[in-house]
């Protein structure tokens, strides 16, 4: 109609898998800095994860840096942020126990009480917790990991499944390593998100996967290498689109959908980039390591 | 078109029809609607329509404590009937171990104790016996403490006047309680974070060197005073009637006394309330509330009819709040607040608005996205989009689904994923038109061929949202359940409806060729 579907031919004939040394030396370096900045600097834990104290309050006639010189007078480990705009600040301090942690949400709220219109919300999680969720989601990434793999292990070649491992431990890494960079808040959200970027990842994986196996089928003479061009090529409109449709929406609840829901959204941006890049530039070249036919044993 | 089974277009039109209309309810959103209909809307989570959420915990080891302490009274209780000295009392982490002077009558003692607590583990060796809380016993006191706790934080939070509140136990030791609508929950951690358990208690004024060396003879306490910790009573260990025995209490104020709670006992109670006042005129009654007296004064004649009042320094607020505890009944064991989150009624509704207007430009942006790369196939697309999109409202309001935050960024996130499986099948469809030009076999050839990706695409999404809802908690779940249900409906759209609409379509326009 508009014709910009021609815009990626109907047949592309790219040749990815020519660059993959390439791209193999990115990634393996970007893998080792996301290790070393996870160990060294390490991620910004919000209080899902660390414990702590957080209070969002709407602010009148007032400053950041008043409310700062307020609360800094009574607490040592207190620090404020503005939330989007000016007037919204947030307030996290450091606890050790439970008990204390109650009486500071109340203190805090009556030394700057009168600066204050509203207390928009206010978050506490004890030591106790915050280990559990941190223990909870780290199990929930590992078996869904686990999972996803039984599945491609059952419904293709144990070879697939090994590739689609190689990707998917990148794409966690790499976006790790990221939100190390950007000190993005590390919460349960993110969690949430680190889990739908390995479906999505995965789910993209698959798509070629399943034109390899295929096209493995459909061309018994083709050389390897060729072939999985070809397949990459022929998915290739259909895997720029649905990265392409997922980002617009992703920018969208970042542009729009409120500071809370930000860290979030900038993640699966953030993943899914990471994971369409993997799906052909990583996925697809480690099946290289394996010979697919009786044929190929005899090179 | 003469292919397409009526069976097939009558499915996808009357689900269609049932995805909007059940998705009516939430669209409207009529929180107090008692219409059968308009009740099946969303549930909104706390974060979105305001509201708290605090996790308890009971404390546990204060109870295993104060067991092995019953077992310590007990034994000396047992020895001194047997007539056996005890030499030493070891109380550990686990169990108490007692040394006694001769080895005789220790089997008997043992037997007795057996008696009285079935279930502890029991071993004799030499002159010791010890005395173990086990794990099946500890699992006893457990049950019982949490289930009790349920019942009080219930009947509390009930007094206090709060909303629908959802009190329910998780775990082994916690209690959840989600709070819709109460913007400070501090009266309410108040009203939880006392035990409330009050006992009377007869004072002993003629033992004085006990309170001056701080070491309570056996069968007596020393307890501090509420409103000065250096004050301290010597009491009868045993309470004289507890607050299990109220059947009624309520803040009252008296001319001379100020605010005070009054309360009545129940014919035991008054009986055993009568009985000791009657025998101790002359004596100091205290008070006892949570291990502090309230006050202690002289009993000046005997009280029979069952019924007195408590005075202390309160104010109004305190002395309704006491009578509200008193009422309730006490708290097995201390409740410690682990976790709280509140949010405020603001905050929800620009979440909510803030999630509506990045749902609605998403949204807009994948259809005109669509439309330009595929045409009128991407207009079809677009139709699926948005059924899709009341499919999933209308699933969450009939399974009657919380929707969070987190939900409504599943459900963003949903838009944009669910064309993929349109994008899939037009890729094929684009495909297979280069190579015949049946315009009919062209498309089932593309949606058969899409079918087998479209699935395993799918299900590792779903894997991964499922496992999300099992280990995930609260908001989080919100996010796998929308997430879920907008992948499960937009495989039924794609395969389905976008399959009519092309249809529908290809024989309307009467399209005898197909470029994509």
């Amino acid at each position: 109609m508009f014709g910009l579907n021609k815009i990626i031919p109907v047949e592309p004939n790219i040749n990815f898998l020519g660059l993959r040394r390439n791209f193999l030396i990115f990634s393996i370096l970007a893998i080792f800095i996301s290790i070393g900045l996870l160990s060294i600097k390490g991620l910004n834990l919000g209080i899902d994860f660390k414990g702590g104290t957080l209070i969002e309050v709407s602010t009148k006639n007032t400053s950041i840096g008043e409310l700062r010189e307020i609360l800094s007078s009574s607490y040592n480990d207190v620090s404020l942020q503005e939330f989007g705009n000016e007037n919204i600040i947030l307030i996290r301090l450091q606890n050790k126990s439970n008990q204390e942690s109650i009486e500071t949400v109340n203190s805090v709220k009556n030394l700057i009480q009168d600066k204050v219109v509203e207390f928009r919300r206010s978050e506490f999680v004890g030591p106790t917790i915050s280990s559990e969720l941190l223990f909870r989601g780290f199990q929930a990434v590992s078996f869904a990991l686990i999972a996803i793999l039984i599945y491609i292990w059952l419904r293709f070649e144990w070879q697939f499944g090994f590739g689609a491992v190689v990707a998917l431990t990148h794409d966690v890494l790499f976006t790790l390593g990221l939100l190390s960079i950007l000190n993005v808040e590390f919460s349960l959200a993110t969690i949430a998100a680190i889990l739908t970027i390995a479906g999505y990842s995965i789910n993209d994986t698959v798509v070629i996967f399943d034109r390899v196996r295929e096209n493995l089928r459909k061309y018994k003479k083709l050389e390897l290498v060729d072939l999985f061009n070809l397949s990459v090529n022929n998915t290739l409109s259909r895997t720029i689109m649905t990265s392409l449709t997922t980002l617009l929406a992703l920018v969208s609840l970042f542009i729009f959908g409120g500071e809370v829901i930000r860290p979030f959204a900038l993640t699966m941006i953030i993943g899914v980039i990471i994971g369409t890049y993997s799906s052909v530039f990583i996925a697809v070249p480690t099946l290289l390591i394996f010979k697919f036919r009786p044929q190929d044993e005899d090179d | 078109m003469k292919n397409y089974p009526f069976w097939k277009s009558f499915t996808v039109v009357s689900l269609v029809l049932l995805g909007i209309i059940f998705a009516i309810p939430s669209i409207i959103y009529d929180e107090d609607s008692e219409n059968w209909f308009l009740k099946n809307k969303i549930n909104l989570g706390l974060d979105l329509q305001g509201g708290s959420y605090l996790l308890l915990e009971v404390q546990l080891d204060v109870l295993y404590k104060e067991e092995l302490d019953n077992f310590v009274d007990s034994v000396r209780l047992i020895s001194r009937d047997q007539a056996v000295k005890i030499e030493k009392i070891d109380i550990q982490e686990n169990e108490v171990v007692v040394f006694f002077g001769n080895i005789e009558k220790i089997k008997d003692i043992k037997d007795s104790f057996f008696q009285m607590y079935r279930g502890v583990t029991l071993q004799i060796n030499n002159n010791k016996l010890s005395i173990k809380l086990n794990d099946e016993y500890r699992k006893i006191i457990q049950d019982s403490a949490i289930k009790q706790s349920l019942e009080i934080v219930r009947k509390r939070i009930d007094e206090s006047g709060t909303k629908e509140p959802l009190i329910q136990r998780s775990g082994k030791k916690r209690i959840l309680l989600q709070l819709p609508g109460v913007k400070n929950p501090e009266r309410i951690k108040d009203l939880l974070g006392k035990t409330a358990k009050l006992t009377f208690h007869i004072v002993d004024n003629e033992n004085t060197s006990a309170l001056q060396n701080n070491l309570a003879p056996f069968g007596k306490i020393i307890v501090p005073d509420m409103y000065d910790e250096n004050t301290k009573y010597l009491l009868d260990k045993r309470a004289v009637v507890g607050g299990e025995n109220l059947v009624d209490a309520k803040g009252s104020f008296d001319q001379t006394e100020g605010h005070a709670v009054s309360f009545r006992f129940d014919t035991e109670g008054a009986q055993k309330f009568g009985k000791v006042t009657t025998n101790n005129i002359g004596k100091n009654l205290a008070v006892v509330l949570d291990g502090v007296v309230i006050t202690a004064p002289r009993i000046s004649s005997a009280i029979t009819g069952g019924s007195g009042i408590i005075t202390g320094d309160f104010n109004a607020q305190e002395a309704s709040d006491l009578a509200v505890l008193l009422r309730a009944g006490a708290l097995p064991a201390p409740l410690e607040i682990v976790e709280e989150r509140s949010v405020g009624a603001g905050l929800g509704a620009d979440s909510i608005a803030a999630g509506q207007i990045a749902a609605i430009i998403g949204m807009v942006l994948v259809c005109i996205f669509m439309i330009l790369i595929y045409g009128t196939f991407g207009a079809l697309a677009n139709v699926s989009l948005i059924v899709n999109l009341f499919i999933i409202i209308s699933l969450l309001g009939t399974i009657g689904a919380t929707l969070t935050l987190p939900g409504i960024a599943g459900i963003v996130l949903t838009i944009g994923m669910a064309v993929d499986a349109n994008v899939l099948i037009f890729e094929r469809i684009k495909e297979e038109s280069l190579k015949q030009t049946k315009v009919f076999q062209i498309v089932k050839n593309g949606f058969d061929r899409a079918m087998s990706t479209i699935l395993d695409a799918n299900i590792t999404t779903l894997i991964a949202a499922v496992l999300l809802f099992a280990f995930g908690s609260g908001p989080i779940r919100g996010f796998s359940i929308t997430l879920s249900l907008g992948v499960i409906a937009s495989m039924f759209t794609a395969l389905m409806l976008t399959n009519f609409l092309v249809y529908m379509y290809l024989s309307f326009a009467n399209k005898k060729e197909l470029k994509l």
